[in-house]
């Protein structure tokens, strides 16, 4: 194939090697996102998109007032951030187009590895697959059950992974191969 | 490409910037319940009818049906009330602490949160002297400190003053209708 990184052109390589290394710096502060926002176990994910929701309580038939003594330091306890099914749309509608551009950019450099087919295909795959199963995690979570918490974690180290696989494959084949030119 | 700035420049006008804590709860709390060194909450679940009630008059619903209001007392002395409302924009939410005196009169208001994008218009706002037009203020009355501020505040600012006096005006409703006139 004509489309080899390890024989393309410094030019080429360097553009993709700046493309790995922006994809990189933006993944490690959207893990830290996470972290802040949801957390990185089951628990917080679910808590931060089953939310309340789950619960549904009915309003009672009148309005009925519960009171309870708290202290200074329960104003400071941190809240839970809660993602409601607007906000879910919205990320949605903002986030799926975005991974899908950065799954056809990092496929793009996947084409130019010397790969086998299977292989390639199956990393095209992961990139693709992985924010599916992140926001189908998302959904299910808030919808189905908070147990679906799992998947977006799942859909979030999938790509991860993804990522680290690509650029490392990248880098290697691109400045360290001893088939490179 | 046309279409790709276009879309670009959609998604980027879409997207919500993060929330940013403008002022620490215990700080407002101290701010707005001073001295007080007891505190209950005193959640109040709407009913279907009054939370309709609310909704026509000030046009929002607390989360979940719930008020929740803070007292604070120092010693056997009440010092007031306080309430966190919400107010969601196009450039996200707001949280706007809103306290009382005994009295039932606005004792202060404070922005605790904002997005980072609002964040230096509320600055402006503040600096421009937001929170004093509330202070006095009884339910009923309607809260305008966009137009106070608005000879010495930017557009961005008073838009933000806008969206604070809705918040006011939700505590100022909430705290008239429902803050001791519930039985618990």
């Amino acid at each position: 194939m004509l489309y080899d990184l390890r024989r393309a052109d410094v030019r080429i390589k360097w553009l993709v090697t700046a493309l790995l290394a922006t994809l990189g710096l933006s993944y490690v502060f959207g893990a830290l996102m996470v972290a802040l926002y949801a957390g990185f176990t089951p628990q917080h994910v679910a808590a931060t998109y089953a939310g309340p929701e789950m619960a549904m309580p009915m309003p009672p038939e009148t309005t009925v007032v519960v009171q309870h003594p708290m202290s200074m330091t329960d104003f400071d306890k941190p809240e839970l951030h809660v993602v409601d099914t607007d906000l879910l749309i919205q990320d949605t509608h903002v986030h799926v187009p975005m991974y899908g551009i950065i799954a056809a950019a990092l496929s793009v450099v996947v084409i130019g590895l010397s790969l086998s087919r299977r292989l390639s295909l199956g990393l095209i795959a992961l990139l693709f697959a992985a924010p599916w199963f992140d926001f189908a995690g998302m959904w299910l979570t808030k919808f189905a059950s908070p147990r679906f918490a799992i998947v977006t974690l799942a859909g979030g180290w999938a790509m991860a992974a993804g990522y680290v696989i690509v650029a490392v494959l990248a880098v290697h084949q691109m400045w360290l191969s001893k088939e490179r030119t | 490409m046309k279409l790709i700035m276009s879309a670009a420049t959609l998604a980027a006008l879409l997207h919500i910037t993060p929330v940013v804590v403008l002022v620490k709860r215990p700080d407002a709390v101290r701010t707005l319940l001073p001295g007080a060194d007891a505190f209950t909450a005193r959640e109040v679940h709407l009913s279907d009818a009054d939370a309709h009630r609310l909704h026509e008059a000030v046009d929002w619903s607390p989360e979940d049906g719930v008020l929740t209001f803070y007292t604070g007392s120092a010693g056997s002395t009440a010092v007031g009330g306080l309430v966190f409302v919400r107010v969601d924009t196009p450039h996200g939410p707001l949280e706007v602490a809103v306290g009382f005196t005994p009295q039932g009169t606005v004792r202060g208001a404070i922005v605790t949160k904002a997005t980072v994008e609002m964040k230096p218009w509320v600055l402006e706002a503040v600096g421009a002297g937001l929170g004093d037009p509330y202070r006095g203020l009884k339910p009923g009355a309607a809260p305008d400190a966009a137009t106070a501020i608005a000879s010495r505040a930017g557009n961005l600012a008073v838009y933000v003053a806008r969206e604070v006096d809705k918040g006011v005006a939700r505590a100022l409703a909430s705290y008239g209708a429902f803050y001791d006139h519930v039985r618990t």
